[in-house]
């Protein structure tokens, strides 16, 4: 969603007034500009330090780390680092384990934001829907720390509220759900969904406001009922957007989220819930085998930048919106 | 006919409004859960059947954790980062896009791009470890503070709003005499109240909830914000709110046990989510306004 959004923001439209061009770099024009450039500095500063300072940290995937000779030090490895995680088997599981995580937030998630959207949208007064917008949103500012203590004591064998829901129902209610392995897949994909469905829908949402009302207006004098001019007029009208902004989250491809992966964790069902995200952290700053947590998280960033470029430039193509 | 159809409108509407209502409460009764336990005899919730109301009230939950110096200290250092955090921050990611805003400025596409490029691609977590370790932030407060000044969605947001901005007024005060970083501060800031809530909100959000920094780059366990201390305490289960419990002496003091790891934690989990729900209902319309800036408006 934040990239989708921001190639707006990157792009300024058309219908800008007049289209100033930035100077020549002269020492003329730069001085005159020294107030902005003073204004940048202290950012693009952290910029190199915090972003630009990892990437080159990153040749660590081919050396080995050593404390007393730093990042840059070190003797060269290689690719002893690569080799070792794609002849370890358990590292397929968590490939395989992340994909199916990833896909089911990026694919089985998507229409959950743009029903609620619509449902949103035929809501007559505005103060109701305000209401019940800003109910929907709030979650999204919760850290997953509290919705996973929420969903411990919720989920919580025999005490919690839907053991007690279902021994009222007859049924048995000590069924620990966060320790056993099949129950993780619907806890991790409905708490996802619980969080940050509103959220997401307020771009759908802003979206479908921007469609003409007279396009309604029309489908109602030709007998369309509300469901045909949802399918007909509302769908396409927001095609573009659920279209960008899918296919941009593809990006995301191999980082599951690690804060709420990890924290939903239990020794019962680390067979499904280890993904590469949760891996690097681990392999890395908590048993800091630090050369060999870079590489794989090297290949998590490079894999994330390759589709994001080739889907950029298949977006650019199809439907004329690129990220640069 | 014409009646039928306005009739499976009705009733369209209605089962819309009902699923929503039902959505809602599925935000809204967790809570009411949480904090029916919070108020609830700890010892008596282990019994189960509490659903939305406390059975036995007690204030002692929440009297115990007032009482531990680890999670009042931990207060206290959200409190600081969030504030001086998300104050430096607004401050300087205003400049900066100000800065980005500049039409005129020499090179203010390969800044623009620079800047960008760092959200589709990073280094991954653990240079960015070790890099944080060499300049000495690891183990500080400061690595809470300096390490997120920026953010490159936030620039853009704040530029995107700057722009909209009607370029005559920064020409009638340069011709009036206002030097640039005058105009910046007189005229830019003071017509970008809503961005600026904005983006404070969402900074200082990210500040109050950040757990990861506490977990990982510090180890000083007198530096832990309150959300590294839940999710300590989620990860151990009970172990460490039973030996909060247990160094406070509350098992010796008391003859009958009242409080239990389990209810500390929900406790907690209010102490922790009580500021964010007290102001969002004050600040949610701005936030969807500036969010709106950001993404939709072309």
């Amino acid at each position: 969603m934040e990239l989708a959004a921001s190639k707006k923001v990157a792009n300024p439209s058309p219908k800008q007034k007049k289209n100033v061009k930035p100077k020549k770099i002269t020492v003329e024009n730069v001085w005159q500009h020294r107030v902005q450039y003073m204004m940048l500095l202290p950012c693009i500063l952290f910029f190199i330090l915090f972003s630009y300072l990892p990437m080159a940290g990153m040749i660590l995937a081919f050396k080995e780390f050593r404390f007393d000779t730093g990042i840059f030090g070190g003797a060269w490895v290689g690719l002893e680092y690569f080799e070792r995680f794609f002849q370890d088997p358990q590292s397929w599981t968590f490939i395989k384990n992340t994909l199916i995580i990833s896909s089911m937030k990026l694919i089985l998630a998507l229409p959950f934001p743009i029903i609620l959207a619509l449902m949103f949208n035929e809501v007559q007064s505005n103060k109701l829907r305000g209401f019940f917008q800003s109910i929907m949103y709030m979650p999204h500012f919760l850290s997953w720390v509290v919705v996973v203590g929420i969903i411990q004591s919720i989920l919580a064998p025999n005490t919690g509220l839907l053991n007690q829901f279902i021994s009222f129902l007859g049924g048995d209610g000590s069924t620990y759900f966060l320790m056993e392995e099949e129950y993780f897949h619907s806890v991790m994909f409905w708490s996802y969904i619980w969080k940050d469905i509103g959220w997401n829908s307020i771009i759908y949402f802003a979206a479908i406001m921007s469609i003409s009302p007279a396009l309604y207006e029309a489908a109602a004098i030709d007998g369309a009922n509300k469901l045909r001019q949802i399918w007909h007029i509302t769908l396409p009208g927001i095609r573009p957007t659920i279209l960008i902004l899918f296919i941009l989250s593809l990006g995301n491809i191999l980082s599951a989220g690690f804060d709420q992966i990890y924290l939903l964790q239990m020794p019962g069902n680390t067979e499904v819930s280890e993904i590469i995200d949760t891996y690097v952290i681990k392999t890395g700053l908590e048993s800091g085998q630090f050369g060999y947590a870079t590489a794989v998280g090297m290949m998590q960033g490079v894999v994330g930048l390759i589709v994001v470029v080739i889907v950029n430039r298949f977006s650019n193509k199809m439907f004329n919106t690129s990220l640069w | 006919m014409y009646d039928q159809h306005d009739k499976t409108l009705r009733f369209f509407r209605v089962f819309n409004m009902i699923i929503i209502v039902l959505l809602c409460l599925t935000i809204i009764l967790p809570f009411l859960n949480i904090l029916a336990l919070s108020f609830n005899d700890g010892a008596d919730a282990q019994r189960g059947g509490i659903y939305f109301l406390p059975r036995e009230f007690s204030l002692e939950n929440y009297i115990e954790v007032f009482q531990q110096s680890t999670i009042i200290n931990a207060f206290g250092i959200t409190l600081f980062r969030t504030v001086l955090g998300t104050i430096f921050s607004v401050f300087l990611t205003a400049m900066a896009a100000y800065a980005l805003k500049t039409k005129t400025l020499p090179g203010r596409k390969v800044i623009t791009f620079f800047i960008f490029f760092t959200m589709l691609f990073s280094g991954g977590v653990v240079p960015y470890y070790l890099v944080l370790n060499e300049l000495q932030l690891t183990n500080t407060i400061w690595v809470y503070i300096i390490p997120s000044l920026y953010s490159v969605w936030n620039i853009l947001i704040m530029r995107t709003f700057f722009q909209q901005i009607p370029e005559s007024l920064e020409e009638a005060a340069r011709i009036d005499g206002c030097s640039e970083f005058q105009i910046f501060i007189r005229i830019i800031l003071p017509m970008s109240k809503p961005v600026i809530a904005t983006i404070g909100l969402f900074n200082a959000v990210a500040h109050w909830n950040d757990w990861f920094s506490g977990s990982f780059y510090v180890r000083n366990s007198e530096l832990k914000p309150l959300a590294t201390l839940l999710q300590e305490m989620l990860t151990s289960q009970q172990a460490l709110s039973e030996a909060l419990l247990q160094n406070s002496g509350a098992y010796a003091a008391l003859d009958k046990i009242t409080v239990t790891g389990d209810s500390l934690k929900m406790a907690t989990i209010i102490l922790v989510v009580a500021p964010i729900l007290m102001v969002y209902p004050f600040i949610q319309k701005y936030f969807v306004k500036g969010v709106n800036i950001g993404s939709v408006k072309e």
